[in-house]
């Protein structure tokens, strides 16, 4: 495990529609050591995706506010200039699994030049080199050499997403962030793609952020587990706390609704649907849908209280006093 | 299974012609290749395989969507194989269909309303202030309610959880004895799943409808069906009651299967899973014998060579591979 890797403080991201400020990040704060994965939970529309943009810094146009310091190996990454940012974090530092990666790849390219690319443009090496690089780490993710001379439509679905991870650790960084990254993929192909993750971390000391909605998914890698709910974390807990005992009442409804193979258990669900982020509910923004609401979880934003080391829970309920 | 066979499908199969062009010689695709298996009656069944596996074909040819390439199909001891005019008609409306987008499933144009009076229409049934009080039971029993909010709004109003449960309530209207949902819940966003999920089984326990229930995600299945089917490269492979099938799994495909999915566990992170390498087969040019010799840890010689046969390992529990062969 050892040091801090990245470390983020108070991230926000904004976006301006004709509707109104959608606030898809709102005051995220959370540390990643070495070697350790942070899963990102939540479903669907709770800032999960604009959280990873936020830290590679793929914007979109309309971006309202963004802000807050994303501190890497000391450094405050925040403050650099998108120029500087793209020459020297982006893909060199921190890379990225895209969602529906099998999709990224540019039909027209040969996979192994777009697995190269990032060495060109980032790290500008010359083109015969970083294409025996491609090779070398298309190798390393289980896909003959060979293949680095065909076009996409020539890969099955598993090979795809074997060279877009190839394509995110070419660069040698310390972060990589995985959206999705099985999305779309087969049981056996996702485990397959798993195991190569994890084979890749142990051996390099990699941190990842892995975003899934899939909780059970999240499992096969997370050392720490964040659940965001309408663009805040509401709970950041250690695997072995979080999967035995979720706190947050969104994380145990989340942990009850997830359908167990082997376990007998009686399947819930989260009646209702997560808020709009253009205008969340006042209070605890969970509120709505929480069976324990109280009053002030209607006025009041909750605490981030401590329940124990390393576990934090957005929530009235354990507060003092409250 | 309780009772006589609602539905018997005997060594079906369905191929299509992929073209190459205009003058190279079309390819045959083996989409479903000799299907065997009964369905009682009010029982619901999950079809499980991966995508390009062969279930969504195996879905639309027992309903009669798609022209069945061999084998047969009886349905209420009839035979329907190769039905037509007003008697096709006659196991369309024995029969529903709930598909995996809902979006692309319902007409942009009509109103819920119209949507769902729609089969009624076709069929001819009752007048019209029959169908508005039909249409609007239908709504409830999906629980789209109050149902005047519902009603008259167009599909775009509504999001993909609403939508799917018109679908189902479409499929239902008829009071048909056999419905296939295709993949019903896997548009959907996770916490609505289970949601829809556990109303068509209510609705199908309690109106006595038989099931198949198509789907990719073998971890739900237990929850909403008696018996699983396991489908690889357009065999079903393994045939047993859920419980058995999730906790004892015979198949080498379904043993792969199973291991590959994860329940929530800390324990996950420390270890590697046990499953094949590789893809399923192309079934332009499936292997020869079994279609998972090429990735089965046990394979032998005669899987290499030979189609295995079905095997009635035990009372109910079928599966299809040489291991269990006698001899």
């Amino acid at each position: 495990m050892g040091d801090v890797a990245l470390s983020v403080r108070g991230l926000r991201l904004y976006y301006g529609t004709r509707k109104g400020v959608v606030r898809a990040v709102d005051n995220v704060s959370f540390d990643l050591r070495r070697g350790e994965t942070l899963a990102v939970v939540g479903e669907s529309g709770c800032g999960k995706s604009s959280l990873a943009r936020a830290i590679i810094r793929l914007l979109p146009r309309n971006v309202h506010t963004y802000e807050g310091q994303i501190i890497l190996d000391g450094q405050d990454v925040m403050k650099l200039s998108d120029e500087e940012f793209r020459r020297s974090v982006q893909w060199t530092r921190i890379s990225m699994v895209f969602q529906g990666a099998q999709n990224s790849l540019n039909p027209v390219l040969k996979v192994g030049f777009q697995i190269a690319e990032p060495l060109m443009i980032h790290k500008g090496m010359p083109k015969e080199e970083a294409l025996a690089e491609a090779r070398k780490y298309l190798r390393m993710v289980g896909v003959h050499e060979s293949f680095a001379d065909r076009y996409p439509f020539e890969l099955s679905g598993g090979m795809k997403q074997r060279a877009v991870i190839a394509m995110a650790l070419i660069a040698r960084p310390q972060v990589v962030i995985l959206d999705e990254p099985t999305s779309a993929l087969d049981v056996i192909t996702q485990a397959n793609i798993m195991n190569l993750l994890k084979t890749i971390r142990s051996e390099w000391g990699l941190s990842y952020i892995f975003i899934t909605h899939d909780i059970a998914l999240s499992s096969e890698l997370a050392d720490k587990v964040a659940v965001m709910y309408a663009g805040q974390i509401v709970e950041l807990a250690g695997a072995d706390e979080f999967y035995t005992n979720p706190q947050h009442p969104y994380a145990q409804k989340l942990m009850a609704s997830v359908p167990s193979l082997r376990a007998d258990k009686k399947l819930e669900f989260i009646p209702g649907a997560p808020p709009s982020l253009i205008n969340p509910p006042p209070g605890c923004r969970f509120h709505p849908r929480c069976p324990y609401a109280m009053d002030v979880c209607r006025r009041q934003e909750p605490p981030e209280v401590e329940v124990k080391s390393g576990h934090v829970v957005k929530c009235w309920l354990y507060a003092k006093g409250g | 299974m309780a009772g006589e066979a609602l539905l018997r499908v005997e060594n079906l199969s369905k191929w299509f012609e992929v073209r190459r062009g205009l003058l190279a010689p079309p390819l045959t695709l083996r989409a479903v290749d000799g299907v065997n298996f009964e369905l009682a009656r009010g029982e619901a069944v999950s079809l499980v395989g991966e995508s390009g596996s062969g279930k969504t074909t195996l879905g639309k040819t027992v309903l009669r969507l798609y022209e069945p390439t061999s084998g047969r199909i009886v349905f209420k001891g009839k035979d329907v194989t190769k039905l037509d005019g007003k008697e096709l008609l006659w196991y369309r409306r024995e029969t529903g269909l709930v598909q995996q987008d809902p979006y692309g499933a319902m007409p942009s144009f009509m109103t819920v309303y119209r949507i769902l009076e729609e089969p009624l229409i076709i069929h001819k049934v009752g007048t019209r202030e029959e169908r508005r009080e039909m249409v609007f039971k239908a709504l409830e029993e999906v629980r789209l309610t109050p149902v005047e909010d519902f009603a008259f709004k167009y599909p775009h109003m509504l999001s993909g959880g609403q939508l799917q449960r018109v679908a189902i309530a479409r499929a239902l209207i008829l009071r048909p004895s056999f419905v296939v949902a295709d993949e019903p819940v896997s548009m959907l966003d996770a916490s609505v799943r289970v949601e829809i999920l556990t109303l068509m089984r209510e609705l199908q326990e309690k109106l006595g409808i038989s099931f198949i229930y198509i789907t990719h995600d073998l971890s739900t299945t237990r929850y909403f069906s008696e018996r699983i089917f396991i489908m690889y490269a357009g065999h079903i492979v393994e045939k047993a009651p859920s419980k058995e099938l999730v906790r004892e799994p015979l198949h080498p495909y379904s043993q792969a299967l199973i291991n590959a999915i994860p329940d929530p566990d800390p324990e996950n992170r420390k270890r590697l899973r046990n499953v094949p390498p590789g893809e399923p087969p192309s079934l332009i040019n499936p292997p020869p014998g079994c279609r998972f010799h090429p990735r089965c840890p046990y394979a032998m010689d005669v899987c290499r060579r030979q189609e295995p046969p079905e095997v009635e390992v035990k009372s109910g529990h079928v599966v299809k591979c040489w291991l269990y062969a006698k001899g």
